[in-house]
């Protein structure tokens, strides 16, 4: 109930854009091959649904299963960073350089270099999801409190021990708010690796409807990407929820 | 029992203590005294092995005449705030030492589940630190590092954190369970109140650079400490720290 009440600002300004936009479609009689009404949008969507749901049944496969990759990489790469400072310090700059180089560069290389198979768009998905997850990650760590870490030191815990014991805890609430930054580029990612050149997926779809001239069937692809973002976001926070009942009494503390 | 020799704290442009010697015997409580920032907090610290490594340091401490690698499994720290992990339950909390110190996880919550009542948290064994008063954590803070069993036990200003009240209370009680097992604690405070009731000695440190001015014992057994057995003490005790600071 408190749920419904307090997205209930959103819905109302998200029923004002739409009929604001269906009402200036109808009066200026504007052509659907230039602004499709959203009425139109959800009439292509539906009947597209069996070739729209194929495609991004493809597109849902390949951001999870990159995105998978992403979190278990980043947790590495945390790690490995973690305890060595000579490497925290020699590769931190270099992750940061990588995020400057433009997707829309990379997209196409990553097709010229491996193809049109499942291995780009992989590359790509984990390229742009990884970095928010490493960084949260080690604000994480770094927010263990001093005390806390000489506690288990006087007890003599090893490094590993402290890891495991208090800085892994407490980077949880981080971790988890890095996934959702992530998650929402996961999805977006693959669908420009598809662009960039796929068989299958949402970034094809987009492609081809808009070398068809359809944009109703453009926006009809957006809008269930914009879904298959909602649906990660709240898997992620089911997760969150499920796992850690414990942990969030660190966070409301 | 255990000796503690030369010990000098630097930063790169400061002294922080200075050739610092320090004795302290089984079954005795010790209170190191002296004024915010006379390095008191440092030597605690050094001896639990967490001082901060930019720091640097000459000395030497000795268990029973051998030298001691520090942190040392017989030395046990309790930091000035509770330090109990929000994830964790109370008995968890309290188990985490002896789980460290290679216990296994099972055996070390059932010694805990044991010890809990004599701390009256029997019924908070699954409570998480978030749902228990401040004197109830400290008392899980002081059987956390009680339970280790160790030799010696360092207290950094372990009332700190705590109401007047409780922690009259909470000195009488660590009192009582200290007295169950002999071991060599060395307290630090800056509360000569709290010092006169709870120490079989005092020493009194003076800051820039952190040295130790007297070494005083109490003689009075602590049931026979009233204010004016304490008045006389208490007055040379003031005079020193006021001198210092002045």
């Amino acid at each position: 109930m408190a749920n419904i009440r307090s997205s209930y600002p959103a819905l109302v300004l998200a029923c004002v854009f739409l009929g604001g936009w269906e009402g200036y479609v109808a009066i200026t009689d504007a052509s659907a091959l230039v602004l499709p009404a959203p009425s139109d949008v959800l009439n292509g969507l539906w009947i597209e649904r069996a070739a729209i749901g194929r495609h991004a049944l493809a597109t849902l496969a390949v951001a999870c299963l990159g995105f998978g990759l992403s979190v278990v990489f980043a947790f590495a790469v945390s790690i490995a960073l973690h305890f060595s400072g000579w490497l925290r310090r020699g590769l931190m700059p270099l992750l940061v350089a990588s995020q400057t180089v433009p997707i829309v560069a990379l997209a196409p290389l990553m097709v010229l270099w491996f193809g049109f198979g499942l291995l780009p768009k992989l590359l790509l998905v984990i390229l742009v999801t990884f970095f928010p997850m490493l960084v949260s990650l080690m604000a994480g760590y770094a927010s263990l409190p001093r005390p806390f870490r000489d506690q288990l030191v006087s007890m003599g815990a090893t490094g590993w021990a402290v890891y495991r014991r208090a800085a892994l805890p407490s980077a949880r609430a981080h971790f988890f708010a890095g996934l959702r930054i992530s998650a929402t580029y996961a999805i977006v990612a693959t669908i420009f690796a598809e662009y960039a050149g796929a068989r299958q997926g949402l970034g094809i779809y987009i492609l081809s409807a808009k070398n068809n001239f359809r944009a109703d069937l453009v926006l009809s692809a957006v809008l269930v990407s914009a879904g298959l973002t909602l649906a990660l976001l709240a898997a992620i926070r089911g997760a969150e929820r499920a796992t850690g009942r414990r942990y969030q009494r660190a966070s409301d503390a | 029992m255990l000796e503690l020799r030369g010990l000098t704290i630097r930063t790169d442009c400061n002294t922080l203590v200075d050739d610092l010697p320090l004795d302290l015997a089984e079954g005795e409580l010790t209170c190191l005294i002296g004024p915010s920032g006379c390095g008191k907090s440092s030597v605690v610290k050094w001896l639990a092995g967490v001082l901060a490594p930019e720091l640097r340091v000459r000395g030497r401490a000795a268990l029973d005449g051998r030298t001691a690698t520090l942190p040392h499994r017989d030395i046990a720290y309790q930091p000035q705030q509770d330090t109990l992990f929000p994830w964790l339950t109370i008995t968890e909390n309290v188990g985490l030492g002896l789980e460290i110190r290679g216990l296994g996880r099972h055996a070390a919550r059932d010694r805990v589940r044991g010890l809990l009542p004599s701390f009256g948290l029997q019924r908070h064994a699954d409570a998480f630190p978030d749902q228990l008063s401040g004197g109830m954590r400290q008392r899980a803070a002081f059987l956390r590092a009680i339970v280790q069993e160790t030799r010696v036990l360092l207290l950094d200003e372990p009332f700190s954190a705590l109401d007047a009240v409780t922690r009259l209370a909470m000195q009488a009680w660590l009192i009582d369970r200290l007295a169950e097992r002999p071991r060599a604690v060395l307290m630090v405070t800056h509360d000569l109140y709290e010092a006169t009731r709870m120490a079989d000695r005092v020493l009194v440190m003076a800051g820039g650079p952190g040295r130790i001015v007297a070494d005083i014992p109490i003689t009075t057994p602590r049931a026979d400490r009233s204010e004016a057995a304490l008045a006389e003490i208490r007055s040379t005790l003031r005079s020193m720290l006021l001198k210092d600071t002045s």
